[in-house]
């Protein structure tokens, strides 16, 4: 195609366009700054923008009664698209506005921001993603996951089979279906430290990523007679595992998932056939907590709602729930010991790191992160499935902590020894 | 106006074989130089470390993959899982104490020695059927790293880049990587600007034209083919190690999925199959469209108070990106490096309309 003056004219105005992006100045007020760069367009899809609406509600909520400690919360979000070039433009023009706080609730750009976030002082939340060890908060001050990482969910739900066998899981056989990902594989170490030291046997079935097809897998596990099943993955390799769970005619109510199942995969599974399926539950679900009732009747009752109504309650609206929660406490420790900041990142750490025994009125199992456990104590519950919601079978409880810290440290020794 | 072509001749066959035989392409390298040289003193940390030190990077690999599928018509849709070698290899050799220098030349060599063992298929197989063979490589080098804890680091599967030096220079902060991205870009560049006039060059578009006329008119397409394949793969490497020491800094296996390597394989059929600008170009609208798409719509949201559903918000830049790249590649099809050279075309005889050839 030859060029001529119209489209010359035209070309250069368009490319001439882009150009006059404007710089944004805010005001000096005293506000306290969380950049959260999500994926809503790649692979947690729904996920994210679920989480993300309840963060959104409860940061609304909070400025809405006045913000924290004489601070309103602001936070940007932007969509990563679970693509490094993406997130890491998004973190550093979040530290260039002054962010304090960065979640971008993904594995993979969670691992590229590490180091970042350590040598910048940026305190990065990895809830239910990055890196396990990094519970170790002496080798990884500044990225708190907050919450029960993969290594505590296994061994939460061995316990729990352990007390519905009276005890003891010995010669029982344990079946784990898994994603063939490193985070699918992620608690083999912990699965394989219990078999030995409670005498089950384990035995791991791998699917291919992105797991829409798993059909080859259920038979065998069928045939392997488990009397328990653990399953791990996310997104849609979930919901086709549960599916093919029921059609191989397992016994739902030995099976069991980590945190990553929600009402809308028993939509997709068919809510009576998963009857019975367990969950690792991190915080409480559905609308009963005192804050998703402030919630309702603060922001979404005034039309401040930052998604549909009825994704409210919902288990990783939940989440973002939790997580906001703990965030705004963590500020709120933090303007307890310097009311006059200056707000950044070291001054949201020292609060962070210091909140102590929180529920958020009963949302959360006591939470006490310290300088050296960013993950809170490891507490979570189980809840099973019966038809309608997730019900919780156990009380909060916090189960082989000592085998999960002992691979936290293998591992975070690991990254001091080459990390410095 | 500005190259003054009209009337001047080249008097000298020195002059006309120079790589940039016009005094004014001559002027605008040298400052598009000087300005990406003084760039971190000049802009914001967050233009350089966000946005200049991946696009030098992308645009290297893409150079190298551009090597092999505009110069010589081989397809490769594995070069993620090239780079992803080199990457590797080139981060245990730094772990296990080797120097940076020799490191990124040995992931290299390692990734342009399993390229090549794969590149055997195009001995036999051509178009399609290459692209299928070089799709199995991005899978099984994807599956034998994150398979074996060795490789990948363990049950987190994340490889930490230990504190490294290049050149006495600890690579540290913003400054000495981008400089040393810059460095390896400005090499890649130079040696794909003389590619082409050597025999080497010359015989890699004979076979991309017709690989048995080639052999016909004596080039031998077994020695050439493979040769391609190993200097991409080589490149690849090169870059996946620069890649991981001054861009991840903590490598897993799904930063070398086919997604890099369909964004590379985007970024050169964007940008222009077989020229040198055109991989430039291409990096930039494929690595930052999204990006700047994103930032501008949401700050048309701020501005304007709209407020929109975010899966909206997230997925408007998107369908606009998509029209953007089919847009830009229907007005051109020969990639933005041919839109490029138009609107050079047209300013070359400025104001008259007609260039005389």
């Amino acid at each position: 195609m030859s060029l001529d003056r119209r489209s010359f004219i035209a070309g250069s105005a368009a490319l001439a366009a882009p150009l006059a992006l404007p710089v944004q100045v805010f005001a000096q007020e005293k506000i306290v700054r969380f950049s959260l760069p999500q994926d809503f367009t790649r692979i947690y899809t729904f996920v994210t923008s679920e989480y993300n609406q309840g963060q959104r509600d409860y940061f609304t909520l909070v400025n809405d009664r006045g913000g924290v400690g004489g601070y309103k919360i602001v936070a940007d979000i932007t969509d990563h698209a679970n693509d490094l070039p993406r997130a890491i433009e998004a973190y550093e023009r979040g530290k260039r506005e002054g962010a304090v706080l960065i979640d971008p609730l993904s594995t993979p750009v969670a691992r590229a921001l590490v180091p970042r976030a350590l040598e910048d002082k940026i305190n990065m939340i990895t809830a239910y993603s990055g890196r396990s060890d990094a519970a170790d908060g002496s080798a990884f001050p500044y990225v708190l996951p907050l919450s029960i990482n993969y290594w505590t969910q296994a061994g939460l739900i061995i316990e729990q089979f352990k007390k519905t066998e009276k005890g003891s899981l010995k010669g029982k056989k344990i079946v784990f279906v898994h994603i063939d990902t490193p985070f699918g594989k992620e608690p083999l170490p912990i699965l394989n430290v219990l078999a030995k030291k409670e005498g089950y046997e384990l035995a791991a079935f791998p699917y291919t990523p992105p797991g829409n097809d798993q059909s080859a897998i259920w038979p065998q596990v069928r045939r392997a007679r488990p009397d328990f099943v653990i399953f791990w993955g996310a997104g849609v390799g979930q919901t086709v595992a549960l599916t093919e769970a029921i059609r191989n005619g397992l016994p739902m109510d030995r099976v069991s998932g980590s945190v990553w199942l929600s009402e809308s995969d028993m939509d997709v599974v068919g809510r009576e056939a998963a009857k019975g399926v367990m969950k690792v539950e991190p915080c409480v679900g559905g609308r009963e907590p005192k804050v998703i009732k402030d919630i309702l009747a603060d922001v979404i009752g005034k039309g401040k709602g930052a998604g549909p109504e009825n994704k409210v309650g919902t288990a990783y609206y939940n989440y973002g729930v939790q997580m906001a929660t703990l965030m705004v406490e963590g500020v709120r420790k933090a303007a307890e010991k310097a009311p006059n900041g200056p707000v950044t990142g070291p001054w949201l750490n020292e609060g962070l790191r210091s909140i102590t025994n929180f529920t958020a009125d009963g949302l959360l199992p006591p939470t006490t992160i310290t300088k050296d456990d960013h993950q809170g104590g490891g507490m979570g519950r189980i809840a099973r499935w019966d038809g309608a919601k997730f019900v919780p079978i156990t009380d909060w409880f916090s189960a082989n902590q000592d085998v999960v810290w002992e691979e936290i440290r293998k591992n975070s020794d690991e990254f001091k020894k080459t990390g410095k | 106006m500005f190259y003054r072509r009209a009337g001047i001749r080249h008097t000298r066959y020195q002059d006309e074989r120079q790589l940039f035989p016009l005094g004014f392409d001559r002027g605008l390298i040298i400052a598009v130089i000087l300005v990406l040289l003084a760039a971190p003193f000049l802009f914001d940390r967050l233009y350089v470390s966000g946005y200049l030190l991946p696009w030098l990077i992308w645009t290297s690999a893409a150079l190298g993959l551009n090597l092999l599928m505009g110069w010589s018509g081989q397809i490769h849709l594995g070069y993620g899982a090239v780079m992803g070698i080199g990457a590797y290899g080139s981060v245990h050799l730094v772990r296990l104490g080797v120097p940076l220098e020799i490191a990124m030349i040995a992931g290299g060599l390692l990734s342009a020695t399993i390229g090549t063992m794969f590149g055997g298929a195009a001995l036999r197989m051509k178009g399609i059927y290459l692209a299928m063979a070089t799709l199995a490589m991005q899978y099984v080098v994807d599956f034998v790293i994150s398979h074996s804890s060795v490789i990948s680091g363990g049950s987190l599967a994340t490889l930490q880049v230990p504190p490294v030096r290049f050149l006495g220079i600890p690579l540290q902060g913003d400054l000495p990587t981008y400089y040393l991205a810059f460095g390896v870009c400005f090499v890649i560049t130079l040696f794909m600007l003389n590619v082409r006039r050597t025999s080497f060059g010359r015989a890699l578009a004979a076979l991309r034209e017709k690989d048995y006329a080639a052999q016909i008119l004596g080039i031998s397409t077994f020695r050439y083919k493979l040769l391609a394949f190993w200097v991409s793969s080589f490149i690849g490497g090169v870059v996946g190690s620069l890649l991981a020491v001054t861009y991840l800094r903590a490598i897993s296996p799904d930063q070398f999925h086919i997604e890099l390597s369909i964004q590379i394989l985007a970024m050169i059929i964007v940008g222009g199959l077989g020229s040198v600008l055109g991989p430039f170009f291409g990096t930039a609208l494929i690595l930052f469209a999204p990006i700047v798409l994103n930032n501008l719509l949401g700050a048309a949201a701020g501005t304007f108070g709209l407020s929109l559903p975010i899966d909206l918000r997230a997925h408007l830049p998107l369908m606009a990106y998509g029209a953007l790249v089919i847009g830009f590649l229907l007005y051109e099809p020969l990639g933005l490096a041919k839109i490029y050279a138009n609107f050079r075309n047209y300013l070359l005889v400025w104001p008259f309309r007609h260039a005389q050839r």
